[in-house]
C-alpha cells in the first residue's frame, strides 16, 4: 500500500467511526477508553510498521506519518504514539502484546525535553537497577509495560514489579492520560541497541509534528467553512478581506508544515540516525509553532463559539498546546538546531 | 538528452575553471563586469538553457535550468545582469512572439548584447495593474505611446522596453490593453533612476513622450496584452521562486561559516535554527514548484501559494541573520559575532521589497482566500 492510501483508509474508517458525537463523548471522559484502544488493535493500526516476520504489516515507519496526520485531523485520543511506535521499534514479545490488545506500553522518558529536565526529573541505571522519578508519564497508569530510558539504556519493566510506583496525576490534554513514575532500584536488563533512544525519540518527535500538522487542518477545514457560512452585516464574514487574509495565512502555513513533514517523511526511512535527529527536530520545531498559531487564528474566526468547549476548534487548540512542548518546542529545538550547524555533531548527544 | 547528473557535473567543472568576478559596489562597474559575464555564461552555453535552439537557447528541460542555477549560486558565482529578459520577460517572447521576433530579439537577450526592462508598474497603476494609462495610439504603421512608468528595474541602461500600454480606452480595463516592444533609444524616452532603500539606484522613473513604436513590435495581437502579461508574471514568480531558494540557502551557509569558531550564544543558536527551519520548509514547498514546472502546468492559485511561503522564508531569514548584527548594524564595516555586516544589511533590507514585487502579498492572499479556499468574494 501507498503511505497515502494508509493514511486514505485511516481517514475513512474515523469519518465514519469516530468524528462527531462519538468524538465529544469521549472527550468529556478522559483520555483512556479501552474499547477504543482493542477497536483500533482490531483494525490492525497498531500493527502497521511492525516487521512481518514479528506478524505485522511491515509498512516502513515513514507510512506512519500519514497516520498521525489522521489523527490529527480527527482529534484521536489516548496512547497511539506509544502503541504505533514501540512495537514497531522493539522486538520483544512483551511488547508484541500490545498490538493484540491496544492496552498501552508507556514511554518513561526524563529526556522529552531539556529545557524542564529539572522539573520531568531524571532516571538512572546502576549495577542492573533502575531509580529515580519521571513527573509526566503518558498513560503509565494503563500501561501493561514501562518502556523506561536511562541514559542511552532502554529497558522493559513490569509496573507491577517491587519498587514501582505510579501515581495518578490530573490532565489538561484532552488526548492523554499522565502520571508519575517512581523506580526504587528496580531490577533491569537493557536491550542491547545502542541507537534506539535516539530513534525512538526521533521518530516520536516526527510523528508529533504529523499529528499537529493534522490538527492545524482541522482547524483550517472548520475555519473556512464557518467563515463561509457564517452572515453579519448582511454578508457571510469570509467575505470581509481582514478575515480572507487570515484564511489566507492560516492555509500558507499550514501548507508549509504539511510539505516539511511529507519531504521529511520521504527522506526518513533512509536517513541516518544523527541526521534523523535534525531532521525531525526541524519539522516538530516548525509544527509546535505553526499549529498553535493556526488554532489561534481558528478560534479568533469562530467569535464568541471559538471559545466554547462545544467547538472542535477549541479542543484542538488545547491539544495543540500540549503537544507543542513535548518532545520540544520551537525554542528549544532552535537552539538545539543551531547548536548543532555550528559543530556539526549529533544534537541528541546531550541526554 | 544529457543526464541530470552529467549535466551537473559538467557545470560544475566549468564553473570550478572559470573564475567568477568579484561584484563590485558601485552600480555602474557593477552592470559592466555582471555583463561580460553574461557574454562568458552566453559563450559556454549556460544561458536560456531550457529555451529551444532556434530562440539561442540549449533545448534542455527546466531541471537542467534548475540544476545550472544551483551551481553556479553554490561556486559563489554571480548571475547574469540580464534576469529581466531572461526570466520575466523573455520567456514571453518565446511563447508569443512573430518568428521575426524571436530570432531578432531573443539571441541578443540571451547573450546580454540586449538588456530587456519591464514597463508594467504605473504611479496611478501598482496592484491595480490593468488601470494603466499610459497611451498608444495608431498613426500609420506606427502607435504613438505617451505615459509614465515607474519602478522600472534597470531601465536607465536597459536596450529594449516590455511595455504594457492601452490601445482602446472604451472597454473593460483588462480589454484594452497591448503588450509592445519597444526600443529605448527611440525619440521621446527618458528613464531616470530612483534611489532604493538599499542605496543602491536600480529602478527608475520612465516617460514616454509621443514615442513612435512601429507596429510590427507589437507582441501578439493588439488590444490582447493582459493575457501575455499575465504569462510574463508567472514567469517572473516562478523564476524568482526558484532562484531565491538557492540563494538563501547560500547565504544562510556563509552567515554559518562567518560565525563559526566564535563565542556561541543562545541568540545567535537559535536564530540559526530558525533559519534551518524555514529553510527546510522552503525546500519542502519547491519541490512542488519545481515539479509543476517541469511538467509545464500553467499559472495556478497555488503559485500564490509558494509567493507567500517564499516572501515569509526570506524575510524570516534575513531578518534573523540581520538580527544577530545588534547594535553594530549601523556601524559600517563591522563584524559583529563575525558577521559581515555590509552585506546582512543590504540583503535583509533588500528582502522587505519581496513581498511588494510581483504581486503583493496582500494581493495573493486574496487570490488564495478566493480562488483556492473558495470564500465569497468581498
Ligand atoms: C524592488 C522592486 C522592483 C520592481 N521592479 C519592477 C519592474 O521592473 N517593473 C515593473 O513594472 N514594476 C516593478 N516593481 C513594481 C511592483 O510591481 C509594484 O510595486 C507592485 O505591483 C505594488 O504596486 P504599488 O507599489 O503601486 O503599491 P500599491 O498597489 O499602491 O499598494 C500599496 C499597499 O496596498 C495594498 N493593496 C493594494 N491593493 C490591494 C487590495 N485590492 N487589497 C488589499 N491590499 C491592497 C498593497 O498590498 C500594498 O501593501 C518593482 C517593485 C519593487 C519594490
Amino acid at each position: 500500500m501507498a503511505d497515502d492510501e494508509y493514511g486514505a483508509a485511516v481517514d475513512e474508517y474515523l469519518t465514519r467511526a469516530y468524528d462527531g458525537d462519538r468524538l465529544r463523548e469521549l472527550l468529556d471522559a478522559g483520555a483512556w477508553h479501552p474499547e477504543l484502544a482493542a477497536e483500533l488493535a482490531g483494525l490492525g493500526w497498531y500493527s502497521l510498521a511492525v516487521p512481518e516476520d514479528r506478524g505485522g504489516l511491515g509498512a516502513p515507519l515513514s507510512a506512519l506519518g500519514a497516520v498521525f496526520v489522521q489523527f490529527g485531523r480527527h482529534l484521536v485520543v489516548g496512547p497511539q504514539l506509544e502503541n504505533v511506535l514501540v512495537p514497531a521499534l522493539l522486538a520483544d514479545e512483551r511488547v508484541a502484546a500490545v498490538v493484540e490488545t491496544g492496552v498501552p506500553v508507556a514511554v518513561v522518558d526524563h529526556g522529552v525535553t531539556e529545557e524542564w529536565a529539572e522539573d520531568l526529573g531524571s532516571v538512572t541505571l546502576t549495577s542492573g537497577r533502575l531509580s529515580g522519578t519521571v513527573h509526566a508519564v503518558r498513560f503509565a497508569r494503563q500501561a501493561s509495560l514501562l518502556v523506561v530510558i536511562a541514559g542511552a539504556a532502554v529497558c522493559l519493566v513490569d509496573p507491577a514489579a517491587p519498587g514501582v510506583r505510579i501515581d495518578e496525576l490530573d490532565s489538561a490534554d484532552p488526548g492523554t492520560e499522565f502520571a508519575r513514575v517512581v523506580l526504587d532500584e528496580v531490577p533491569a536488563d537493557p536491550i542491547p541497541d545502542d541507537d534506539l533512544v535516539a530513534r525512538l525519540r526521533s521518530w516520536a518527535m516526527l510523528l508529533l509534528a504529523c499529528e499537529l500538522s493534522g490538527l492545524a487542518h482541522r482547524s483550517l477545514e472548520h475555519t473556512v467553512e464557518h467563515i463561509g457560512r457564517r452572515e453579519q452585516f448582511g454578508r457571510p464574514v469570509g467575505s470581509f478581506q481582514a478575515l480572507q487574509h487570515i484564511a489566507a495565512d492560516m492555509h500558507m502555513r499550514w501548507t508549509g508544515l504539511h510539505n516539511l513533514c511529507l519531504a521529511t517523511l520521504a527522506d526518513a526511512d533512509e536517513a541516518s540516525v544523527s541526521e534523523l535527529a535534525i531532521m525531525a527536530a526541524t519539522a516538530k520545531a516548525h509544527a509546535a509553532e505553526v499549529a498553535v498559531s493556526v488554532c489561534e487564528d481558528a478560534i479568533q474566526l469562530h467569535g464568541g463559539m471559538g471559545f466554547t468547549t462545544e467547538s472542535v476548534v477549541s479542543r484542538h487548540y488545547t491539544r495543540a498546546l500540549a503537544l507543542r512542548a513535548w518532545y520540544g518546542d520551537q525554542t528549544e529545538l532552535r537552539r538545539r538546531i543551531g547548536a548543532s550547524l555550528l559543530h556539526e555533531t549529533d544534537p541528541r548527544r546531550t541526554t | 538528452m544529457e543526464s541530470l547528473d552529467a549535466f551537473r557535473a559538467r557545470a560544475r567543472a566549468w564553473l570550478a575553471e572559470a573564475e567568477p568576478p568579484e561584484v563590485p559596489l558601485d552600480l555602474d562597474s557593477r552592470f559592466t563586469v555582471l555583463r561580460r559575464w553574461q557574454k562568458t555564461l552566453f559563450e559556454a552555453g549556460w544561458v536560456g538553457i531550457a529555451w529551444s535552439r532556434e530562440a539561442g537557447g540549449q533545448g534542455l528541460t527546466h531541471s537542467h535550468q534548475l540544476v545550472f542555477v544551483e551551481e553556479l549560486v553554490r561556486a559563489r558565482a554571480p548571475q547574469p545582469i540580464g534576469l529581466i529578459g531572461l526570466e520575466v520577460v523573455g520567456p514571453s517572447i518565446d511563447r508569443y512572439g512573430s518568428d521575426r521576433q524571436r530570432t531578432e530579439l531573443l539571441p541578443r537577450l540571451l547573450a546580454g548584447d540586449d538588456i530587456w526592462c519591464q514597463g508594467f508598474s504605473e504611479p496611478e497603476a501598482g496592484s491595480d495593474l490593468a488601470s494603466l494609462r499610459t497611451r498608444a495610439v495608431a498613426d500609420g504603421d506606427d502607435l504613438v505611446v505617451s505615459g509614465q512608468k515607474i519602478w522600472t528595474s534597470w531601465a536607465h541602461v536597459a536596450q529594449w522596453c516590455a511595455l504594457l500600454v492601452r490601445t482602446d480606452p472604451s472597454v473593460r480595463k483588462q480589454a484594452g490593453i497591448s503588450y509592445l516592444l519597444v526600443d529605448m533609444s527611440s525619440p521621446g524616452v527618458t528613464a531616470r533612476p530612483i534611489r532604493q532603500m538599499t542605496g543602491d539606484g536600480e529602478f527608475c522613473e520612465v516617460f514616454l513622450d509621443q514615442v513612435r513604436v512601429p507596429r510590427r513590435n507589437l507582441l501578439g495581437a493588439e488590444n490582447e496584452g493582459w493575457a501575455i502579461a499575465t504569462h510574463t508574471l508567472g514567469s517572473e514568480r516562478a523564476g524568482a521562486t526558484l532562484r531565491r531558494r538557492v540563494e538563501l540557502e547560500v547565504a544562510v551557509d556563509d552567515a554559518i561559516s562567518e560565525l563559526r569558531g566564535r563565542p556561541e550564544t543562545p541568540r545567535v543558536r537559535a536564530a540559526l535554527g530558525r533559519c534551518h527551519v524555514a529553510m527546510r520548509v522552503l525546500d519542502a514547498q519547491t519541490r512542488r514548484t519545481t515539479a509543476r514546472l517541469v511538467a509545464g502546468t500553467g499559472p495556478t492559485p497555488l503559485d500564490s501559494v509558494d509567493k507567500l511561503v517564499l516572501n515569509d522564508v526570506e524575510q524570516t531569514v534575513l531578518a534573523e541573520i540581520a538580527g544577530l548584527l545588534g547594535p553594530l548594524r549601523a556601524v559600517l564595516g563591522s563584524h559583529p559575532h563575525g558577521l559581515r555586516s555590509q552585506r546582512w544589511v543590504h540583503e535583509h533590507l533588500y528582502s522587505r521589497a519581496a513581498s511588494i514585487y510581483g504581486g503583493s502579498a496582500q494581493i495573493q492572499r486574496t487570490i488564495v482566500a478566493e480562488r483556492l479556499l473558495g470564500l465569497p468574494r468581498g
